[in-house]
């Protein structure tokens, strides 16, 4: 049987080739299929990819990260920070920054006599590819709140969270002096860095919570175009974010403005709110479809809104629905975004992943969505936004359960300087830009 | 305190040239002989302890005295936690001494858990001597039974100068977050007990690294007396407080202080030029 099937896939696949006029899509087909069938390879071999030499910069105004097109794998790491004093802080500044540009850069590690601890982990192998990696550096209240000396530098919006009506913070999954956001294109790329940074600076920071997550992967279109990931709710996310190639929208939406009561040691930098989200999917799984797409206020397939067009880009008129009759008022993204002038000044950038972290006592799963969003006011972005979802239906399947707001400071200018330095020389203290 | 010979014999065996490239290469194995054996000589000393001390603490248990051996409890567990890498050395008995509970399938109410968590359990939680007598006899025999076999052992050098990193890595993994007396909160004095044999460790080999490498010597001692002073803050009369009253900022300067000396003592071994 099984030779009988493999010679008509054959017969087929000859077929279809020599006519020549599959479409492109078949032929996509096509290409993986031969792909397969040329491996031959072991069962343990390593999955291949091309996008391991894919390089971010870790230079600029502002931190790679926060624009930079989301990955397949990202994570927030957070620590308690030990660093106390100026010389201490730029000692942890520095000492990141340099990490972070090796990782970043990839290359090989020093080799030490092997009587001691190898420099690297090695779990990329003795050279560490880049893979696309971005490691974006940010500050909680308590790093300013815990030091004197920086208390009067802190960003003016930038505050503790407090739980929101629908929260169940676990003190386990919350807040930080400092936090890490790590994505690359592998989980393991992230996983390397981290254990980098925790083998360089054991003494200045200790690793408090870290939440992982992922983005499904699709493959490429026809025609080129992008389409927004799906969460665990199985819908589109970050639909209605703001393009972060518009420089000038980043400008007046991400980064923290050049006039207005901010520090500016800030300028350049941006607010990062992050939440732990438990999703409740076997609830969700089991509601009607009709009733998921009027609670999210799309349809699940396409992501288009209610009442017209065809895909998750399509922008709802609520000016033509008062009502709610067609995008009912409690949906979820009208609440998220009223789309009116006035709430122009709400918008956040969305950068999220998705998380599963294994099962509850109760034997469901314990999954849902690691939300990361960049803003210039954490005031007017996150925090507003999440006022205006609280009392949602959509509440009845998510439990926030973790994160913290943060500020992530300004990009370092280049290989002599380092993030945090603009903060540290506001603070009075002397540094000297070194190469 | 028998001093065995074949200490010295085993490390004289141990020619220049058998030895591969070394991280450090002043060191020569002879420079180490002395400090072995001094090191020999403190845990023979906490082997006297601990025996005596055990006896103690199970005579209370097995008399009924509940209020009295839980008071011996922290302080008898001192010199068995400060020699933990080399009484580590015999699996079988670390683990009737001092496994804990999730070290075995039915936890609690498995009768594989035996040893010091064992009548940790019953005293703190139940708060009772019943049914301990036997885990007392247990205890007991099995102390007495390490004092021997420790006795007549050759300490590896490498396990012994890998001991400093060892404790800290115990820490590290499984101590900091208090688990490890679950039902008694002593871990303070488990933790005074642990930095104290890896200072022991690392002042006995100081000399010989100090020469090639201050600096080190000098971050290492730093981040120990770092410690003195933090678990300082939480000595009282006859001992130290409940873990639980450890401060959340003065966890994290232990675990920051644990985690460095984790780092820094991996490197011991190699620094004198041990495999």
């Amino acid at each position: 049987m099984t030779t009988n099937d493999n010679k008509l896939v054959t017969t087929r696949r000859n077929v279809l080739f020599g006519v020549g006029a599959a479409g492109s899509a078949l032929a996509t087909g096509l290409t993986t299929a031969r792909a397969a069938e040329k491996q031959g390879g072991q069962v343990t071999d390593a999955p291949v990819s091309d996008k391991t030499q894919e390089r971010q910069s870790f230079y600029g105004l502002h931190q790679a990260g926060i624009v930079t097109p989301r990955p397949a794998a990202g994570m927030i790491a957070s620590f308690h920070v030990l660093a106390e004093t100026p010389a201490d802080v730029e000692r942890l500044f520095r000492t990141l920054s340099s990490r972070i540009a090796f990782l970043m850069q990839g290359g090989t590690p020093p080799e030490l006599d092997d009587k001691l601890p190898p420099a690297d982990s090695g779990l990329l192998g003795p050279v560490v590819p880049p893979d696309n990696l971005t490691i974006t550096v940010s500050l909680g209240s308590s790093f300013f709140d815990d030091r004197d000396w920086l208390a009067p530098h802190k960003p003016a919006r930038l505050s503790r969270m407090k739980a929101f009506r629908n929260d169940a913070l676990d003190a386990d999954l919350c807040h930080g002096d400092l936090a890490l956001q790590i994505s690359s294109n592998t989980p393991d790329t992230n996983i390397h860095a981290l254990r980098d940074v925790l083998k360089n600076l054991p003494d200045l920071m200790v690793l408090r919570w870290k939440q992982e997550g992922s983005v499904p992967v699709l493959p490429p279109k026809p025609d080129g175009a992008h389409e927004s990931a799906r969460n665990f709710l199985g819908f589109r996310d970050g639909s209605a974010n703001p393009d972060a190639n518009n420089a000038a929208l980043m400008d007046k939406i991400v980064w923290v403005p050049e006039t207005g009561t901010e520090p500016e040691w800030t300028r350049g930098g941006s607010y990062q709110a992050v939440r732990i989200i438990r999703n409740f999917v076997e609830r969700w799984d089991r509601t009607p479809l009709g009733e998921q797409e009027r609670i999210i206020g799309r349809k699940k397939a396409t992501g288009a809104p209610h009442g017209g067009g065809n895909t998750e880009h399509d922008v709802p008129d609520y000016s033509k629905d008062p009502e709610g009759t067609v995008t009912p008022l409690d949906a979820h993204i009208r609440l998220a975004n009223f789309r009116t002038k006035a709430s122009e000044a709400n918008l956040i950038l969305r950068r999220p992943f998705n998380y599963s972290n294994g099962v509850s006592k109760s034997g469901q799963l314990e999954q849902g969505l690691l939300f990361i969003c960049y803003q210039a006011d954490l005031e007017k972005g996150f925090i507003t936004v999440q006022r205006q979802l609280d009392g949602e239906p959509l509440e009845e399947y998510i439990k926030p359960i973790g994160g913290g707001f943060f500020f992530t400071p300004p990009g370092p200018q280049d290989e002599s300087d380092f993030v945090g330095r603009t903060l540290l020389q506001a603070a009075g203290h002397d540094v000297v830009r070194k190469s | 305190m028998k001093l065995k010979l074949v200490l010295s014999v085993s490390l004289l065996t141990l020619s220049a040239a058998a030895l591969p490239r070394m991280a450090n290469a002043e060191v020569a194995p002879l420079d180490l002989v002395q400090p072995i054996a001094d090191y020999k000589i403190y845990v023979s000393e906490n082997l006297e302890t601990l025996v005596t001390d055990t006896k103690a603490f199970t005579d209370a248990v097995k008399a009924g005295d509940v209020d009295k051996a839980k008071s011996l409890f922290g302080s008898t567990r001192m010199s068995y936690e400060a020699i933990e890498p080399i009484a580590e050395l015999f699996s079988d008995l670390d683990g009737s001494i001092d496994s804990r509970a999730d070290d075995h399938e039915k936890a609690e109410k498995d009768p594989e858990f035996t040893g010091f968590h064992r009548i940790e359990y019953g005293l703190f939680t139940e708060n009772s001597t019943k049914d301990l007598g036997p885990f007392a006899d247990k205890l007991m025999a099995d102390v007495t039974e390490l004092n021997k076999r420790i006795t007549d052992l050759t300490l590896p050098p490498e396990k012994v100068v890998g001991g400093a990193a060892a404790l800290m890595e115990e820490v590290a993994a499984t101590k900091i977050s208090g688990e490890e007396d679950r039902y008694s909160h002593t871990d303070l004095w488990d933790f005074k007990a642990n930095f104290d044999g890896s200072r022991k460790i690392f002042d006995l080999v100081r000399p010989l690294v100090e020469k090639e490498d201050s600096a080190f010597v000098t971050k290492v001692s730093g981040n120990f007396d770092k410690v003195d002073t933090t678990l300082a803050k939480y000595k009282t009369a006859d001992g130290y407080e409940l873990y639980d009253k450890l401060t959340e900022d003065d966890r994290a300067v232990l675990a920051a202080a644990v985690n460095t000396l984790a780092e820094d003592l991996s490197t011991l071994r190699g620094k004198l030029g041990l495999n």
